[in-house]
């Protein structure tokens, strides 16, 4: 499975990569994009199949990104991972086609919660 | 601390040990006074060191976050100015990438990086955080906010704080021994803060570009 994971923060990034292991999530090919512009042409490259993004990013946030790859009729799983999750973003979130939210600061158990039904 | 409160110098033979390439514009000595070579860092620099000396720095409002992978003693420390939301929302990557570390999120970035990339485990580091005083009573409250950021950013990323000392209404000289971890605080009288003030307004002034600019004299016993 291609996981693709976005976040400005390269610290923020390897803890993802880290809680995904801890999770049991291994063997999967991941990578990494430093916000929603940069995510967005690789993801045309590449088409992964799971898309974990961070919502506040530099000149594309998350919720542009999904909105924008949904827009574009791409499909596979997208979920954020987040500080804040208010009742709009949330519903922002669903309305365009996230599958889940996960709130920062997460662990492992939150990851497994969150993934399972979508990893295999 | 050497016996008899001599001075003392180095064992015979030794040398500074190197620093880590990126970091050979941070002035590094012997300090006598607590028998071991130091780096001193400077508002908006940051330190890795694999080697066993101190790194120091005198903080008034800014903030400095000690790392250090608690079983291999791999460590570091910067010191930061402001939070991320004074770069109008660009958070610090822009035009001006060399005097990013100034900021808050920036500057926490490039130590967690350099310390990981050092050797350091990113399950292993634990944080010790000190500075963010309100020492400058006209301004607004910059300690306080460098204080929310930092808290914030480590708790978003699940990493350890083991250790605090922040905010009230002193300058702050720091003392960090990342082999130990052990952290020494002395917090300054307000009589002595002159040149801290001065430091702190005049980077104000280059970061913000309005501020009048302050000399260490004109304003000993000003600052609160």
């Amino acid at each position: 499975m291609k996981i693709m994971i976005v976040d400005d923060s390269a610290a923020m990034r390897m803890i993802v990569k880290k809680t995904l292991r801890q999770a049991g999530f291994e063997g999967h090919e991941i990578s990494e994009a430093e916000d929603g512009v940069k995510a967005l042409a690789a993801i045309e490259s590449s088409s992964p199949d799971l898309v974990l993004s961070d919502w506040n990013m530099p000149r594309m946030t998350g919720i542009e990104l999904l909105e924008r790859l949904a827009a574009a009729g791409l499909r596979f799983i997208f979920g954020f991972i987040t500080t804040e999750a208010t009742l709009e973003q949330r519903t922002r979130a669903t309305t365009a086609g996230a599958s889940f939210l996960i709130s920062k600061p997460f662990t492992p158990e939150t990851f497994k919660a969150a993934l399972a039904p979508h990893i295999h | 601390m050497s016996a008899g409160g001599t001075a003392s110098l180095p064992a015979v033979g030794a040398v500074l040990p190197a620093s880590l390439p990126q970091f050979a514009h941070i002035r590094r000595y012997w300090d006598p006074l607590h028998d071991s070579f130091a780096a001193k860092l400077l508002p908006g620099e940051y330190y890795v060191t694999i080697a066993a000396e101190l790194i120091c720095t005198v903080l008034g409002s800014c903030v400095s976050a000690c790392v250090r992978d608690a079983e291999l003693g791999i460590g570091g420390m910067n010191h930061f100015m402001l939070p991320l939301d004074s770069c109008r929302g660009e958070r610090g990557w822009g035009a001006a990438t060399s005097a990013a570390t100034r900021y808050g999120n920036v500057a926490m970035e490039r130590l967690i990086g350099d310390v990981l990339a050092a050797g350091a485990r990113l399950e292993h580091l634990e944080f010790k955080l000190v500075g963010g005083g309100k020492v400058l009573a006209a301004l607004t409250d910059v300690g306080h906010a460098n204080i929310q950021f930092v808290r914030a950013y480590l708790k978003e990323r699940g990493l350890a704080v083991v250790g605090e000392d922040l905010g009230d209404v002193y300058p702050r000289k720091v003392h960090f021994y990342p082999a130990s971890g052990r952290v020494r605080v002395k917090k300054l009288l307000s009589t002595r803060t002159g040149t801290i003030y001065a430091r702190e307004h005049n980077y104000l002034r280059e970061v913000n570009g309005a501020l009048p600019e302050v000399s260490a004299a004109g304003n000993r016993g000003v600052a609160p």
